[in-house]
């Protein structure tokens, strides 16, 4: 017989106690919902718009906190049709003349001899012959302000590659005994200044010639050509020398041009310089030189030679018949070489009879000529 | 500032531009790699006859010498209907603006004289027209009346030898081998005439098929195969007195294709005995031969370099006619054509440097030339037949014969200059084959 405990007994007892609670408790039992009861008034259609209207207007507060109005101050500025001041800024006084610069001190450096300034432009030296100009004919190259600064004294032009330091510093001198390696440091220049204020209608005109000479023929003979070097270098009359107008770009140019080129800066040392021919220029000159050049009456031998000839031209494009030379002959025999030359020579002659096409302005760059006479391409195939 | 600036600028720029700087430094200078070819125009008035016995002798003279350098087609002459100047004197100057006018680049001047014994006195001058000046010294030449056209040959040489650089070839002489009668039954003897046609003399006659003549360094001389005996055999003949010698050979023997030692002591020919042709070389003074090669194949028209030192001859020991280089002892030969075709009548030139050549391909003869090492082979011609080459003594002219086809087809003689141009007909009295172009004469 199976035993009952304690656990089963209790659990049939509270199985009975929520059975009777759910039967006799009412639980099961539901209550209907209340109605709301809302009694219904006939109205009129005037009483209903009457109420329309009033639900649609907002009702207003009867009560509303309103700001304090704010306390009366400063009265509001006055409109104006006129343009806004401009604003305040801290502008460099102006001066009618500045004061003249204190000359800085400079006692490492030698004092500059002074020059004399004259009011009248310089009279214009006739260039010589064998000078160039670097300036073109039309264009003047524009010139800068003058400095708004008269100097107590003249002051010779500042070397150039130095620039104005607003603070004056000595030039930097080893010292002797000195251990210590010190920075170099750029010596201040002293400021440009002029004697006097020239305005542009004042201005001189500028000494460059309007057109260079053209450079003459290179002389046969070195004999000659020394002599016409004497005679070029020498001085025809011991004339003071004229002062000229400071023109500091083009002394700086032509400076970074001789040092660039690893030349003295020295007017009378310059070659006559111009702009180099075009490779169009060229090819017209070797293509004209080709068409007198006649290879056909030559031996094989010839044709198997190249020579180098030398001519000197004149400003006419025409070649300077007792100038052209043999320079040097490869290939072949001193015969052949002859052959050859001779045939350059009669194609030389022949074609520049008339004139080369030459350009005139360039005749420094075409004036001595080495053709070299090479008839690979025209030899006996 | 402005300065600083300028003054980089300035720098940069010629930095960046070295080779401008350098250009400016020196001349102008310019490489001239093609010109023109073309005939270089030329005046040749009439020489100044200093006596009136020798005023047609002057223009006769002056139009050989014209017609001399018009031949070679590296010159072109301005006829004197063009003429501006005159040349009335021959010790004046030049009046060159006048040649020049006209586009004379060279002028020959000269005058003719009879010093009263029979002999003709030239002088003359070659001006460069355009230089201005006179090419090289002026020159005189004596010679007997009769032979005024040697004298004229002569100037013709000095002028183109003095502006080409290369040797003359006016005066000299081609024998060759004369040709009448239909084509089945052409009669043929030796002929010599100058190389302009002029001067035509016989050496032999008609009696008998005579081949392949050939001058001996000297021009005193010729070797030819003759058919006297029914066989070819090589003969020696004087052309002074036309005196004439069989060479000695073997009885049954053929010997053909002779030709001369640059020493002229020697003639080197074929031999064909067994049925074999090899080449061989004998003493003309003691009659002694030396067999050069021992082949199977056809080994003939040798040729000596210039030196003396190699030898060039047809074998077709390939299997077809080709050329072949060897030493002139004998000994291992060289081929040296590789083209397409038969090639045959190697002669070298006087020059050393080319060998010229009949070469057959496709139907069609040439005559071409290569160098000696087979290299750079041009045919200059091109025919129904062309074969036979034989250089100008100066190495730039070829002459060869030219045959036309068909039943009245007949052989001519021909130069070529060797860059293939020129190409001209050697006047000469009815055919002519097989030339041999001598030295100049003395």
């Amino acid at each position: 017989m199976p035993r009952v405990n304690t656990g089963q007994i209790i659990s049939g007892t509270a199985h009975l106690a929520v059975i009777g609670w759910v039967f006799f408790g009412g639980v099961l039992q539901s209550d209907p919902p209340q109605v709301e009861v809302v009694e219904a008034v006939a109205v009129s259609s005037e009483e209903y718009a009457a109420i329309m209207a009033r639900q649609s207007a907002p009702e207003a507060a009867a009560d509303v906190d309103t700001p304090e109005p704010p306390e009366a101050g400063e009265a509001a500025p006055a409109l104006s049709s006129g343009t806004d001041a401009a604003p305040e800024v801290n502008r460099p006084e102006v001066s009618d003349t500045p004061p003249p610069d204190a000359r800085p001190e400079a006692p490492e450096r030698p004092a500059p001899a002074p020059t004399d300034v004259t009011d009248t432009p310089p009279a214009l030296t006739a260039p010589s012959e064998d000078t160039a100009a670097l300036v073109p004919e039309t264009s003047l190259r524009p010139q800068p302000r003058p400095a708004p600064r008269v100097a107590p004294e003249p002051v010779a032009p500042s070397e150039p590659d130095v620039r104005v330091d607003d603070v004056a510093r000595p030039e930097v001198a080893p010292e002797e005994g000195a251990d210590a390696v010190e920075d170099q440091q750029e010596a201040t220049a002293p400021e440009e200044a002029t004697t006097e204020i020239v305005t542009e209608a004042e201005r001189p005109e500028t000494p460059v010639p309007t057109a260079s000479v053209r450079p003459r023929a290179r002389p046969t003979r070195l004999a000659e050509a020394e002599a016409d070097t004497e005679t070029a270098t020498a001085p025809p009359e011991p004339t003071p020398p004229e002062p000229t107008p400071p023109d500091t770009d083009r002394d700086a140019v032509s400076d970074a041009l001789a040092a660039a080129l690893g030349q003295d800066s020295a007017p009378a040392e310059r070659r006559p310089s111009g702009p180099p021919l075009s490779a169009g220029e060229k090819d017209a000159l070797r293509v004209a030189v080709q068409q007198c050049w006649n290879v056909g009456s030559l031996s094989s031998d010839a044709l198997a030679t190249t020579v180098v000839v030398a001519v000197s031209m004149a400003e006419t494009g025409k070649p300077e018949m007792s100038s052209i030379r043999m320079l040097s002959h490869t290939g072949g025999s001193a015969s052949a070489a002859q052959q050859a030359y001779e045939a350059a020579r009669r194609a030389i002659i022949r074609c520049g009879a008339d004139g080369f096409d030459l350009p005139q302005e360039k005749y420094a760059q075409w004036r001595d000529i080495e053709m070299t006479f090479n008839p690979e391409k025209m030899r006996i195939k | 500032m402005i300065r600083s600036f300028l003054t980089l600028l300035a720098a940069l720029t010629f930095w960046a531009m070295p080779a401008t700087a350098q250009e400016n430094s020196g001349p102008l200078r310019l490489e001239i790699t093609e010109g023109v070819i073309e005939p270089m125009p030329f005046a040749v008035p009439d020489l100044v006859a200093e006596s009136a016995q020798a005023r047609d002798l002057a223009t006769r003279i002056a139009r050989v010498i014209a017609a001399d350098l018009s031949g070679t087609g590296l010159f072109r002459e301005i006829p004197a209907e063009a003429h501006i100047g005159r040349i009335t004197n021959f010790d004046s100057p030049v009046q060159f603006a006048d040649w020049r006018a006209i586009n004379a680049q060279a002028l020959v001047t000269g005058a003719v004289s009879l010093d009263g014994a029979g002999r003709v006195v030239v002088k003359f001058r070659i001006h460069d027209v355009f230089a201005g000046q006179e090419l090289g010294r002026g020159q005189q030449l004596v010679g007997e009346e009769d032979g005024w056209r040697r004298i004229a040959h002569k100037v013709a040489d000095q002028v183109y030898s003095r502006i080409t650089g290369e040797g003359g070839y006016f005066d000299s002489r081609v024998v060759f081998v004369s040709e009448s009668g239909p084509k089945g039954e052409r009669a043929k003897r030796l002929a010599i005439v100058d190389y302009d046609g002029a001067n035509l003399r016989y050496l032999t006659d008609a009696s008998t098929i005579v081949l392949a003549p050939r001058f001996s360094p000297t021009g005193d001389r010729v070797l030819y195969t003759s058919y006297e005996t029914g066989f070819p055999r090589i003969y020696l003949l004087d052309v002074a007195d036309v005196g004439r010698r069989a060479l000695p050979t073997l009885d049954g023997t053929m010997s053909f294709a002779p030709r001369f030692s640059p020493d002229g002591r020697t003639v080197l020919y074929s031999l064909t005995q067994g049925g074999n042709t090899d080449l061989y070389t004998m003493d003309i003074a003691s009659g002694a031969s030396v067999r050069l090669t021992n082949a199977p194949s056809i080994e003939t028209a040798p040729s000596y370099s210039p030196d003396g030192s190699r030898i060039v001859f047809e074998s077709d020991r390939s299997g077809s006619p080709q050329l072949y280089i060897m030493e002139a002892r004998g000994g291992e030969a060289q081929r040296i054509s590789f083209g397409r075709g038969r090639y045959g009548t190697p002669v070298w030139s006087p020059r050393g440097d080319l060998v010229a050549f009949t070469k057959q391909a496709e139907g069609r003869f040439h005559i071409g030339v290569m160098r000696t090492d087979g290299s750079e082979e041009r045919l200059l011609t091109a025919s129904f037949l062309d074969e036979g080459p034989t250089w100008a003594p100066n190495g730039r002219v070829i002459m060869f014969t030219r045959e036309t086809r068909g039943e009245q087809g007949e052989a001519r003689l021909y130069t070529v200059d060797i860059t293939g141009r020129n190409l001209r007909q050697v006047p000469t009295n009815g055919g002519a084959s097989d030339p041999s172009w001598g030295p100049l004469q003395e």
